[in-house]
């Protein structure tokens, strides 16, 4: 049976070529923005790193089956044969298999497993660009939180403390995603539109990484305590403090990968 | 110009009033919608195929609502109430009224747990309907919004709730000359004290009037729908 991972677009919508807008929103809300247009320079490196993304943020897990060349460009904004050289590269990577046939198409290597292409990730950043992703991360999500410390309802910050009760009895994947959730509410108190929409496409960012930390240092209780400790501060209107747990957060998160990576070939 | 007394009923009589005609209208089809679902729950599992044709044309009459600037509509399920899916929204949004395709950051696609949130949660709790919010509206519409939501009902199960989306932008640019006309400060605030729309330029939606000078001041409840109006002489 075919899965395939959601397109931008229902296949049953005319296709006009105004879309995706140059001024920016689709018609669809993608959380994590599965697919973001790439716009006229379309290089076959920016579709490997979207389809690597995709694969590590588990929005396509092992075995399944990509979405076909034609509507990989259409969701991409970038012509089939830039998507088609993306699709080459990852097979040499090893990443993508081909099966020919009726059911054929390209698929998902059955060993690529997210971990493994974050440390890849990993490997081939530099301490720059973490620290650069982790000052940018922390600038934004500061914001956010401070404005949500001003603005929530103590009543709302309960209700995100009632759900992070649900976390003792989950498997280490299903904590990072309530983990990841849980940020986007304290985030979308705020009450700003822009602002949790920017948050959400560096927590994207971000939770490879998180998962990779707290799978690799074996200390899970970490991530959650940071946010505990969010909420609570947004819950009393305590701005300065919001803001500083969430700095401390990312600095733990940035110097923990910093040193994994270290310890990397 | 009104009196003081007179203009704080006109302000809770527009609220009331801008508020009902699109809640009025989601009630129109929840019920005749929820008969249909019971209908094909009798032949078979319930699943997502068979869920969204149900609910298209009801969501796309919504957006073409008259005198309502609904951004978006239709049905959220019940958590479990679909075979193939723990949740599911079966949802149209936007100019060009597309189907909402949600790519959670699950590997799962039907793992979104609605469950807590306002428009969701209040509906589903007290079998009324409800305006939620104002809110970031991280699922769907992506934008700050007021959500109004009204359970779907078989024999007392409640299956899920029909909605609309306003987007508070435009709910601001329709409710502020109405006030205005009243000659008197109107803030508009919800449940929590959060301003939905005020005629004061120093009272900005979004904020809290908790701590404010307005904390003080007398709120009136707008029939109907869970709103307050403070209603100051300028």
């Amino acid at each position: 049976m075919e899965t395939s991972p959601t397109p931008v677009r229902d296949a049953d919508a005319p296709v006009d070529a105004a879309s995706p807008p140059a001024s920016g929103r689709h018609p669809h809300r993608l959380q994590g923005s599965l697919f973001q247009p790439i716009g006229d320079e379309g290089r076959a490196e920016l579709v490997e790193r979207q389809l690597v993304d995709a694969i590590t943020r588990g929005h396509l897990s092992a075995g399944e089956r990509l979405p076909s060349e034609a509507d990989l460009a259409r969701s991409l904004g970038v012509a089939p044969v830039t998507v088609r050289e993306a699709l080459l590269a990852l097979r040499a990577r090893g990443l993508l298999v081909t099966k020919r046939g009726r059911n054929g198409g390209s698929f998902v290597a059955d060993h690529a497993d997210p971990l493994s292409f974050t440390r890849e990730a990993l490997r081939a950043s530099s301490r720059l660009a973490l620290r650069d992703l982790g000052a940018h991360y922390a600038a934004i999500t500061g914001a956010c939180v401070r404005l949500a410390a001003r603005r929530a309802d103590p009543s709302e910050a309960q209700q995100i403390r009632d759900r992070m009760q649900r976390l003792h009895d989950l498997d280490a994947e299903q904590r990072r995603r309530l983990l990841d959730d849980i940020q986007i509410e304290i985030v979308a108190l705020s009450q700003s539109a822009r602002l949790t929409r920017e948050q959400m496409k560096l927590q994207a960012e971000l939770s490879p990484y998180l998962r990779y930390v707290e799978q690799d240092g074996g200390d899970m209780t970490r991530q959650s305590e940071h946010l505990a400790a969010v909420v609570d501060a947004v819950e009393i209107a305590d701005e300065d403090a919001a803001v500083a747990r969430t700095a401390l957060m990312v600095d733990e998160t940035i110097e923990a990968l910093i040193s994994l990576q270290s310890r990397l070939d | 110009m009104e009196r003081t007394e007179e203009a704080i009923r006109s302000a809770a009589g527009i609220v009331t009033e801008y508020f009902a005609a699109p809640t009025r209208a989601l009630l129109d089809w929840v019920q005749p919608l929820a008969t249909q679902v019971a209908d094909l729950r009798r032949s078979g599992p319930l699943n997502q195929a068979k869920l969204d044709p149900l609910v298209e044309p009801y969501a796309l009459r919504m957006l073409e609502l008259e005198g309502v600037p609904v951004y978006g509509a239709g049905f959220i399920a019940a958590i479990d109430l679909l075979s193939d899916a723990r949740s599911h929204l079966a949802w149209w949004q936007g100019a060009d009224r597309q189907q909402l395709v949600l790519a959670s950051q699950t590997v799962n696609k039907e793992d979104i747990d609605y469950s807590a949130l306002e428009w969701y949660r209040v509906p589903m709790t007290s079998g009324e309907p409800h305006v939620a919010g104002p809110y970031v509206d991280y699922l769907c519409s992506d934008e700050y919004t007021i959500t109004i939501a009204v359970p779907a009902e078989i024999e007392g199960e409640r299956i899920g709730v029909a909605g609309l989306d306003l987007l508070v932008a435009a709910v601001e640019k329709e409710l502020t000359p109405r006030f205005m006309a009243l000659g008197h400060q109107v803030t508009l605030i919800n449940g929590v004290g959060r301003v939905v729309v005020s005629t004061d330029p120093r009272c900005a939606t979004g904020d809290s009037v908790r701590g404010s000078r307005l904390a003080s001041l007398p709120r009136v409840a707008c029939d109907g729908v869970a709103l307050d109006v403070i209603v100051e002489e300028i």
